[in-house]
């Protein structure tokens, strides 16, 4: 029994001593430079573990309903993991401290916990340890005043959602007298105002923690006052595994129609909403915040479908989208050199830096959706599920949303190429910086996704 | 070499040569050009090849490259010469090395960027045209937006920027809908034999319900009316036209907007027999009223790219009058159409871009070009007797065989006991045939002849350049004297779709005429 705690929570553990030992580091005021290798390195051996696990076939009831170690969550912490490891070396160079690395430690083994849960205490605690550390991202290693307000919103609201999963989850409790999600989907189907309401608080817990419409206010500023690579771990990590925890929890169950409905006007709302806001934005952060209200809209519309093969897309889309955030926000860093946010800046981009300038425009294109770039394959994943379950109205209403969307994106692809570029090649940056490191890891990966778009389906 | 390999390369082979330009210095090297021409005449030679040993039998599916790109959704990459995409396969593989020869000295042919995009485009036009999957086509349709669009923004005039975001935007509307259509087609089919799948081979069996085909069948049309583009989708032609770079321009009305016919002839008609021949006498009058208005504005256009632009609104008219008059004769007629307004239209932009290269930006001023560069002018006056459509050119052959086609289908549908607007339709196209004679003398006339007043001299065509319009014109001679050995290839194709529109209809194609009962109501 204690060597399967140690096996199958093996990922979770390596984060743990990872902290224990940037603790120390930090103490001993070790090269900072360490810190990163560190993370990097124990990403990489937590990935090809559970990599390992899951070709072994890999599956576990560690603590009966509570933590359940299955082909989801062997698969969502691969995500987290792979993501995370993507971001880490994307942000090497600008992270200044072990305490940065701590902190987003702590952040990805809230998300780990999420992915195994089969309770809710357990989802409640990887919740918690999800958000307080990106708050604490947030407001630590800048000096300017505007991040205060938006990192303070942030801890308001995450609280309020909080206080709504776990009223929820009590109110849950009191239909079936246990925590296990098994127990609640099961009662869930055979309706009832209790099971609706408790369904509806969690739901709405999970929207706000996600910033969907109307639960989105939040966002905006908190994105905008963070720091580039912070915005990029909450826009793309943070979200991701909120999402895949929704996941977790509703799995392929069938849903109650109200709830579906909701579901859809909510996930319209956010995505016209994020879109149509997005094009009036002039600073990047901000541009990124609306496109994530977006981005939310379509994976909470994932979850309208009722063939059953909403893991998969929402799998698949968590992981593209998680990536291309990160890519994109990277190359806008390496073009800007972290001189502010403003869009003005990426005004003939290509011309100075082709390479950050083309993958930047490609991450973007991806986002809106153009094919044959993965963006594309995870709405199709998404939106084929949807048609599917009979709902053919909402999708093309969705379709149209996209459509703002790329107007937006496209804008931002547009000023890359606005001036001709110059004969002569811009050279030397390339080499320098390791964020190239994460941008070719991410890459590759999304290259991956793109030719094999069935990894999910072979996988689960 | 198995056909499947040809089919790999002709996909592989420009993007290889892309990612290959992309790595070569760029500074004054002539290197990436050389790259770039190359892999495009390797490309046309295995795509004559393919179109050569093409003999026209449909026995069942098409072979081609077959393999599973999504397994579970039942999307494969699937691509194959089906008779149908056969000239536009030509097409495509003539024009791309023609455009960059005539480019070869411009500004533009100095970047890499702009030869890679160049082959990029290339590929995913090969992509749209060989494609046998809809989530391919649908994936390539799209694909060709973003290099055409960077092309544009990168390259174009003063509105480069206005005129990419509205070519880009106004395109994406129709393929929204398109999506969507695409998704439930598959949906559809998921119903009815419990398994995704994209093929056409597959999509054609469905039996779909009346509501169902109709949301397909506007949707594709939408799709392939902003692209062609058919009144009154065209508003955003006029601005992309004049704002791209002449090599673009051509690429756009000699490449591009043959892709929305072959939307409607791969997708539209066998996807949607039933609907299409409800719907074809609109569509009909849809096309003739583009005829009709792209006519009258290119008579009165100053500027020589407009006219051009104008006139090649009209000339896709006839491609889908052709396609939606639902007969053999008229089939023919548009696919000659495509083949014949792509080299023509090509063939003038870059005559004017040869102008724009020796003068500048006083080309416009240009006149007297019969006496400061006789070779020039012969050349562009042929171009101008095939777009007017002078017997033995291939403009004559085309649309003639058009609205011969035309004619016979609307004096069917008018003796079944129709009211003869679409008879009327066909007489007003026929009578549009005078007016383009019109504009494109009245722009031969200005051109050739007149007093010299621009001061420096003209050189007259080079080798290379006369190597680029040879081509253009062999085509366009042979297509007018000789269409037969090219006809036959895609007879069985032709006749295939035009039976199964007419077999799925369920009643003779004469009646499905304005007074179809369920049609007319639904039609609005």
């Amino acid at each position: 029994m204690a060597a399967d705690l140690l096996y199958g929570l093996l990922p979770e553990h390596l984060l743990l001593g990872l902290i224990f030992i940037l603790m120390l580091l930090d103490m001993f005021r070790a090269n900072r430079q360490l810190g990163g290798a560190l993370f990097a390195a124990v990403l990489a051996v937590g990935s090809s573990l559970l990599l390992y696990q899951l070709f072994r076939g890999y599956s576990i009831e560690l603590v009966p309903s509570e933590i359940v170690i299955d082909r989801f969550a062997l698969l969502g912490r691969l995500v987290i993991l792979g993501c995370g490891l993507v971001f880490g070396l994307c942000s090497l160079m600008q992270a200044n401290s072990c305490k940065y690395w701590i902190l987003l430690v702590s952040s990805l083994l809230g998300a780990l916990i999420i992915m195994d849960s089969a309770g809710f205490a357990s989802l409640f605690i990887g919740i918690e340890m999800l958000s307080l550390p990106a708050f604490a991202l947030m407001v630590s290693f800048t000096g300017s005043a505007g991040t205060g307000e938006g990192a303070f919103k942030y801890l308001l609201l995450s609280s309020v959602a909080s206080a709504l999963i776990l009223f929820g989850i009590s109110l849950a409790y009191g239909v079936t007298g246990s925590l296990a999600i098994r127990a609640f989907a099961a009662s869930l189907s055979s309706g009832g105002v209790q099971n609706l309401t408790a369904a509806f608080l969690v739901l709405s817990g999970f929207f706000l923690k996600g910033a969907v419409f109307p639960f989105h206010a939040w966002a905006p500023d908190a994105y905008a006052g963070a720091r580039l690579q912070v915005t990029a771990f909450l826009a793309s990590l943070v979200k991701g595994a909120v999402v895949l925890g929704l996941a977790r929890i509703l799995t392929s169950l069938l849903l109650n129609g109200e709830i579906v409905a909701t579901i859809t006007v909510l996930s319209l709302a956010s995505i016209f909403y994020g879109n149509i806001a997005a094009i009036r934005q002039t600073t990047f952060k901000r541009l990124l915040a609306y496109s994530s209200i977006a981005h939310a809209g379509y994976m909470m519309f994932a979850l309208a479908d009722s063939t059953g093969a909403r893991v998969e897309a929402l799998l698949y889309y968590v992981s593209v989208y998680a990536l291309t955030t990160i890519i994109a926000c990277t190359c806008f860093s390496l073009i800007s050199h972290g001189e502010g946010d403003s869009l003005d800046l990426l005004d003939g981009a290509f011309a100075t830096h082709p390479v950050p300038a083309g993958v930047l425009a490609l991450a973007v294109l991806s986002m809106a959706g153009i094919p044959p770039l993965p963006g594309f394959l995870a709405k199709v994943f998404i939106f084929k599920n949807v048609v599917a379950s009979g709902l053919l109205l909402p999708s093309v209403l969705a379709f149209l949303g996209s459509y703002f969307g790329a107007v937006f994106y496209l804008s931002v692809a547009f000023r890359l190429f606005s001036t001709a570029p110059a004969v002569d090649d811009a050279t030397g940056e390339v080499g320098k910086n390791t964020a190239w490191g994460g941008v070719l890891l991410g890459t590759a990966l999304l290259t991956l996704f793109t030719l094999v778009p069935g990894i999910f389906n072979l996988l689960l | 070499m198995p056909e499947s390999l040809t089919i790999l390369l002709l996909l592989t082979l420009p993007l290889a040569g892309a990612l290959l330009v992309g790595v070569l210095p760029a500074r004054n090297s002539i290197l990436p050009r050389i790259v770039a021409m190359a892999s495009m005449l390797v490309v046309l030679v295995l795509a004559a090849g393919l179109f050569y040993n093409f003999d026209g039998t449909i026995a069942g599916e098409p072979l081609g490259l077959n393999v599973p790109w999504i397994a579970s959704l039942g999307v494969n990459l699937h691509l194959a010469v089906d008779g149908l995409n056969a000239y536009f396969l030509l097409l495509t593989a003539l024009l791309f090395p023609v455009v960059l020869g005539s480019a070869w000295r411009t500004r533009e042919a100095q970047f890499t960027l702009y030869l890679a995009l160049l082959l990029v485009l290339e590929a995913s036009l090969f992509g749209t045209f060989l494609a046998q999957n809809l989530m391919i086509f649908f994936v390539f349709w799209e694909a060709v937006l973003i290099p055409m669009c960077l092309l544009i923004l990168a390259f174009g005039g003063e509105q480069r920027r206005q005129a990419a975001m509205t070519f880009f935007l106004y395109t994406l509307v129709g393929s929204v809908l398109l999506l969507a259509a695409v998704l439930l087609l598959g949906v559809e089919g998921l119903h009815q034999t419990g398994r995704w799948s994209f093929e056409f081979g597959h999509l054609e069996q469905l039996h779909l319900g009346w509501e169902t085909e109709l949301f397909v069948f506007c949707s594709i049309v939408l799709a392939c009316a902003i692209k062609c583009p058919l009144f009154p989708f065209h508003s955003w032609l006029p601005l992309s036209y004049c704002e791209a770079p002449f090599s673009g321009t051509a690429l756009m009305a000699g490449v591009l907007s043959k892709m929305g016919a072959f939307g409607i002839l791969k997708l539209a008609l066998p996807l949607c027999p039933e609907v299409s021949a409800v719907m074809a006498p609109y569509l009909e009058m849809l096309a003739v009223a583009s005829i009709v208005h792209g006519a009258v504005i290119a008579l009165r256009q100053e500027d020589f790219r407009r006219l051009v632009a104008y006139a090649s609104l009209s000339h896709m008219g006839y491609i889908v009058l052709g396609i939606f008059s639902l007969q053999n004769t008229a089939m023919h007629g548009a696919l000659f159409q495509v083949l014949s307004h792509g080299v023509t239209v090509v063939g003038l932009l870059l005559v004017l871009s040869v102008l724009e290269q020796r003068l500048g930006t006083s080309w416009r001023q240009v006149n007297a070009l019969a006496t400061s560069a006789p070779h020039l002018a012969i050349v562009l006056m042929l171009f101008i007797l095939a777009s007017v459509a002078l017997p033995l050119t291939s403009g004559f052959t085309s649309e003639f065989m058009i609205l011969f086609g035309a004619f016979q289908h609307a004096m069917a549908a008018w003796t079944s006991g129709a009211l003869p607007i679409q008879l009327g339709a066909v007489v007003v196209a026929a009578t549009v045939m005078v007016l383009s004679a019109g504009y494109m003398l009245r722009f031969g006339r200005t051109i050739l002849f007149g007093e010299s007043s621009c001061g420096t001299p003209l050189w007259d065509l080079n080798l290379r350049e006369a190597m680029v319009f040879f081509p253009l014109l062999l085509v366009i001679v042979w297509i007018g004297i000789w269409p037969n050995p090219i006809m036959t290839r895609v007879g069985p194709a032709v006749s295939r779709l035009t039976q199964q529109v007419a077999g799925k209809s369920g009643l003779p194609l004469a009646l499905s005429s304005l007074t179809s009962p369920d049609g007319g109501a639904n039609g609005r």
